[in-house]
């Protein structure tokens, strides 16, 4: 990769004098460094000003474009990226020339899986199927936490690079423990995270949050229960607050602004011209979008988990990950975390299964708590749970955690 | 290996029953039935003795058809960490 001052000569998108604040500097597109990229190039971000870059480029000059963080791109992926043409380029270390150089596919954006059924994928977008907000909005300056390239930033980067009046404040990592604060001093109106991402803003300084003027708050990339909702109401009790399902694979198919967790079960089945058609199979949520990613069509099941209760289609955990047999018991780990969560002292919870002699497995938790009070002891907790579930879905061992873990992906636990 | 005493077994045993709201019984001879210690929180316990002693345990339904008191559940999993 080659950095030049000098701007970009063919300026296109519509958002390009956007203001863009990145290293808590604020610039705008246009400021941003231009880049010249071989194409096609798997560009590894160390900072979010080339990911930004490097997304710039792309809406200007549409070569071929794979972007995601060093941290995600280990040995053997450089090498399989390098065997499927790509110049891969580490803006922080050594780069790799294509093994079987071949020619760009123009307008070709590709995205990596998150990797939770197990290595990370390649999956084929264009900006066009990136850019899900088309109609005229009215102007946000939107926080972006997430990790270049993943599908969530993609859909905050596209809204700033295509409207104008949508501002972008990037978080960087090192920035992450105190983001609201970086928000506050930016003007930022408008917020998209997982709820761990939100739950580690309440946990960690809930005064620091309710001091960010938000308008619009948005959830997803994780399961979202009614209790971070009812969380984010009492310090938000004005603000629009979404969540959104949408994955690499399927777009984004699910937008609910009412409130409540899940979708209203009329929404199943039920076709619309540009629209995903949603529905259930198995206990599967099956998705058929207009924004799949190349290669797929028609139904795509997702491995997302759902139920029906109360007339909401609940999307509650992985299908893989979610049942636990407890000596032939089924158990729904994500119902056993949505009571956890549900405790007024619990900041956050994972549930999982621990071998167990006798039984095969037995249903485990660590959780956080709030702090706002002291601690509640196991005990407290598997009372807690045993007055709302079944005695074998009981967690047998609780463990407490200080501080909500997170990885890069804003997720905890997939 | 961490070996755990017979009266730390009694410990982790009480915890279990603590949990619930139980309390465990100081006699030896109390009947697990009685005081409804059941095959959950038998797995409990192993669970707990194996954190304890950072080794985990083995065993199935079979070895644990004798078992009926406080003392049986007792001796069981101390004589399990014997080689």
């Amino acid at each position: 990769m080659s950095v030049d001052t000098a701007r970009p000569a063919a300026p296109r998108p519509a958002g390009l004098d956007n203001r863009v604040v990145v290293d808590g500097t604020a610039l705008s597109w246009r400021d941003l460094p231009e880049l010249r990229l071989p194409a096609p190039v798997a560009l590894l971000a160390h900072r979010a000003r080339y990911a930004l870059a490097a997304a710039r480029h792309h809406a200007v000059h549409g070569t071929e474009l794979l972007l995601t963080t060093a941290g995600r791109a280990d040995s053997v992926l450089r090498a399989e990226l390098s065997e499927a043409g790509f110049t891969v380029i580490d803006t922080g270390g050594a780069d790799l020339p294509p093994s079987r150089p071949r020619a760009g596919e123009p307008g070709r954006l590709w995205l990596l899986t998150s990797g939770t059924t197990g290595r990370p994928k390649r999956v084929g977008h264009t900006l066009a199927s990136l850019t899900t907000v088309r109609g005229r909005q009215p102007g946000r300056t939107w926080l972006c936490p997430y990790a270049p390239g993943s599908y969530a930033w993609w859909q905050v980067v596209t809204l700033s690079l295509t409207q104008p009046g949508q501002h972008l404040v990037v978080v960087e990592p090192e920035q992450l423990d105190d983001w609201p604060t970086l928000a506050a001093t930016h003007g930022v109106d408008a917020a998209s995270g997982t709820p761990t991402f939100w739950r580690r803003a309440l946990h960690r300084d809930p005064a620091a949050l309710a001091r960010v003027p938000l308008r619009q708050l948005t959830l997803g990339g994780e399961p979202v229960d009614q209790t971070i909702l009812d969380r984010l109401r009492e310090v938000y009790p004005t603000t629009r607050i979404s969540w959104i399902y949408a994955s690499s694979e399927v777009g984004a198919a699910i937008v609910v602004h009412d409130g409540r967790a899940g979708f209203p079960v009329e929404w199943l089945d039920r076709p619309a011209p540009g629209r995903p058609t949603l529905g259930v199979r198995d206990g599967e949520l099956v998705v058929t979008s207009p924004y799949h990613g190349v290669g797929l069509a028609g139904p795509i099941r997702t491995g997302d988990r759902v139920q029906v209760v109360d007339g909401r289609v609940l999307i509650t955990g992985r299908l893989d990950s979610d049942e636990i047999n407890v000596g032939g018991s089924k158990v729904s780990a994500s119902a056993v975390r949505d009571v956890l969560t549900a405790h007024p002292q619990v900041a956050w919870a994972r549930v999982g299964a621990r071998r167990a002699p006798l039984l095969g497995h037995l249903v485990v938790a660590e959780v956080v708590p709030t702090g706002t009070v002291g601690p509640p002891d196991e005990a407290a907790l598997a009372r807690w749970c045993a007055d709302r579930l079944p005695e074998y879905a009981v967690p047998r061992r609780i463990r407490l955690l200080p501080e909500i873990p997170v990885k890069e992906t804003l997720k905890s636990d997939v | 290996m961490t070996e755990l005493t017979r009266a730390r077994i009694r410990d982790l045993m009480g915890q279990v029953l603590a949990n619930q709201g139980k309390v465990l019984p100081d006699d030896d001879d109390a009947d697990l039935r009685e005081i409804g210690f059941r095959s959950l929180d038998f797995s409990e316990l192993a669970l707990r003795v194996e954190d304890e002693t950072d080794e985990e345990l083995n065993f199935d339904a079979a070895g644990l058809r004798r078992i009926a008191t406080v003392g049986d559940v007792l001796d069981f999993l101390a004589d399990l960490q014997r080689p």
